[in-house]
């Protein structure tokens, strides 16, 4: 559904990344792993098309997002950013009816029945329901992280691109979030493509993983394919023990055994 | 916004009591004077206007421009002071403070000097108003966006430099009575002015009110910052040149009429926001009805107080407007 070609990034004038080719299917979920400042989120947003790339080029569907009007993009693509400030004053199911803005003429003020419709099918896919008469600042960081989810179903993309959802999450609203965003990819048939920080999380939520290392992506395939020792070594620098596991894969920190412990 | 749940809109009934109380205020406002007219000869007069009597005469070659022009003034300072506080999430901007309001007066100021036609006074104050728009905004840009702090206090470095150019242009001016009128329009009164002042200003505030209008869907994505609103399709250079030319439009349209009239700007979008939310649709209607409202009884103060003498509006709204500052400066900060 997205391919991206030969992709080149700058960030404040400085290439960070080079030669990213990667497919992103309708109907996966795909994790974009890697250390922190590699280049992840602004290859997320040269996706969304809110970054100009620095060579190589995007497809969405075989037509270029460079290409693409500001809304249509939006229409089609649903980026939801790791940060930005809580509007003030709105409730849960004002935040989620923002998501039509990208389907409404600039000269039509109000909500059709089909901007209507859509906002309802996205608080009933997000089950957020019992919160939809909830101002939206008095939400807990999980919640917000539903209703941004739900505000970009209501936009009606097709492929949904999330920066970092759960990096302020406990781990029962990392599960559901991830589950709500695996849902969109197995059953609507979206290509949804997830920033984390947690391999394990990534290990059991991704159908795929790409894995940015310096300047480039390293790899692009199955968990347990991508989640190598020796690869991880060298990307992340520190020890990292995979257990293929009858649940899964697990990854372990290798923690030497401290000399001074209590005795 | 969808709200199936909700049976009334409370925004709603706000906004159609401020028309309420615009109304009450207009008809007062023309009631209330040197002659004082019974509410029903007003009626009457607006409905079948008779020039023949001496009341038609005052009513509507004196009391109603003035009045029209009041409105004019307040509902253009308030739509301009609500959109620069939309667009740049600060509720301590407004046309004043940043600038533009001195910017346009120091244009007219030296173009009453060079002696340039009356009708193209609106034109230079839209230019000049655009321009230090433009400046201030340079001066406050940092690395990561449009700087809180550096923008006040660029626009009052500026304000203070175009007040004093104005100063020079009145000291400098080789003839007295060029002085007198450049002294008598600024300080932000409406004595004296008639219809032949409001048209070409009418003109500029209604094609301000206009891209306003036009970008309200659009400021309602801003809501939820630049980047989100950017994910939302919305054309975030555009909505800002628009905010910027519209603002500047509404600034010389009552800098013109009006000289440099404060705090209306700063004020009203605070007071819009407490009654109807943040839902832009909503606030940029209200803050030029409730700027409306403010000015049109502030010029009624300020012509009733002690008749035949008039106090500036300029001043009248200082005194008020200040104190009001003030408190939001430092309720902001405590925050």
């Amino acid at each position: 559904m997205i391919d991206i070609d030969g992709v080149a990034l700058a960030y404040g004038g400085c290439r960070i990344l080079e030669d990213v080719s990667l497919r992103v299917r309708a109907g996966e979920l795909l994790a974009l792993v890697g250390p922190n400042g590699i280049g992840k989120s602004t290859l997320l947003r040269a996706i969304a098309g809110a970054q100009p790339l620095d060579g190589g080029r995007i497809r969405f569907e075989g037509r270029e997002i460079a290409g693409f009007a500001p809304r249509e993009r939006s229409r089609t693509i649903a980026l939801i950013e790791a940060e930005g400030p809580a509007p003030e004053g709105l409730l849960v199911e004002d935040v989620v009816a923002a998501g039509r803005l990208p389907h409404r003429p600039w000269w039509r003020w109000s909500s059709t029945p089909a901007d209507r419709h859509a906002v309802e099918r996205a608080i009933v896919r997000t089950a957020l329901a019992p919160l939809r008469g909830r101002p939206f600042a008095e939400l807990s960081s999980g919640e917000r992280q539903r209703v941004w989810i739900a505000l970009a179903v209501a936009q009606n993309a097709r492929a949904f691109l999330l920066d970092e959802p759960t990096s302020h999450l406990d781990i029962k609203h990392t599960f559901e979030t991830l589950t709500l965003a695996r849902r969109l990819a197995h059953e609507d048939g979206a290509a949804v493509v997830v920033v984390l920080h947690d391999l394990n999380v990534a290990a059991a939520f991704a159908d795929r993983i790409a894995l940015l290392g310096e300047r480039t992506l390293l790899a692009c395939d199955t968990p347990a394919t991508v989640f190598d020792e020796s690869v991880l070594a060298r990307v992340y620098g520190i020890p990292i023990a995979v257990r293929h596991e009858p649940g899964g894969l697990v990854l372990a920190f290798a923690v030497p055994p401290q000399r001074s412990a209590a005795v | 916004m969808i709200s199936p749940r909700r049976s009334y809109r409370p925004e709603l009934v706000a906004l159609a009591a401020a028309l309420f109380v615009a109304c009450a205020a207009l008809i007062g406002a023309i009631s209330i004077g040197a002659v004082a007219f019974p509410f029903g000869a007003v009626l009457g007069q607006v409905v079948h206007p008779d020039l023949s009597t001496q009341a038609g005469r005052i009513l509507w070659e004196i009391r109603i421009p003035r009045v029209a022009i009041a409105a004019l003034v307040g509902a253009s300072l308030g739509l301009a002071g609500m959109l620069l506080q939309t667009m740049l999430r600060n509720p301590l901007v407004d046309p004043y403070l940043t600038g533009t309001s001195a910017g346009a007066a120091c244009a007219i100021a030296i173009g009453i000097a060079a002696g340039i036609a009356t009708a193209a006074l609106p034109l230079l104050a839209f230019v000049a108003a655009l321009a230090t728009a433009l400046l201030v905004a340079a001066l406050a840009r940092t690395g990561s966006g449009i700087s809180h702090e550096r923008l006040i206090l660029a626009g009052i470095s500026l304000s203070a430099l175009f007040a004093g150019i104005v100063t020079l242009v009145i000291l400098l001016s080789p003839r007295a009575s060029t002085s007198l009128s450049i002294l008598a329009w600024l300080g932000g009164s409406l004595a004296g002015r008639g219809w032949s002042d409001a048209r070409v200003a009418a003109i500029y505030a209604a094609i301000g009110a206009a891209i306003a209008l036009a970008l309200a869907p659009m400021l309602n994505g801003l809501r939820f910052g630049e980047a989100r609103a950017r994910a939302l399709g919305v054309d975030v250079d555009r909505v800002q040149w628009g905010v910027v030319g519209a603002a500047s439009l509404l600034t010389a349209a009552a800098v013109s009429v009006s000289g440099i009239v404060g705090f209306v700007g700063l004020i009203v979008p605070h007071v819009t926001r407490r009654f109807v939310g943040t839902d832009a649709r909503l606030t940029l209607v209200t803050s030029m009805v409730l700027g409306a409202v403010l000015v049109v009884i502030a010029d009624t103060v300020a012509r009733s107080i002690d008749p035949p003498l008039e106090l500036p509006l300029g001043v009248l709204l200082s005194m008020f407007g200040v104190p009001i500052f003030i408190y939001l400066s430092f309720r902001r900060r405590a925050a």
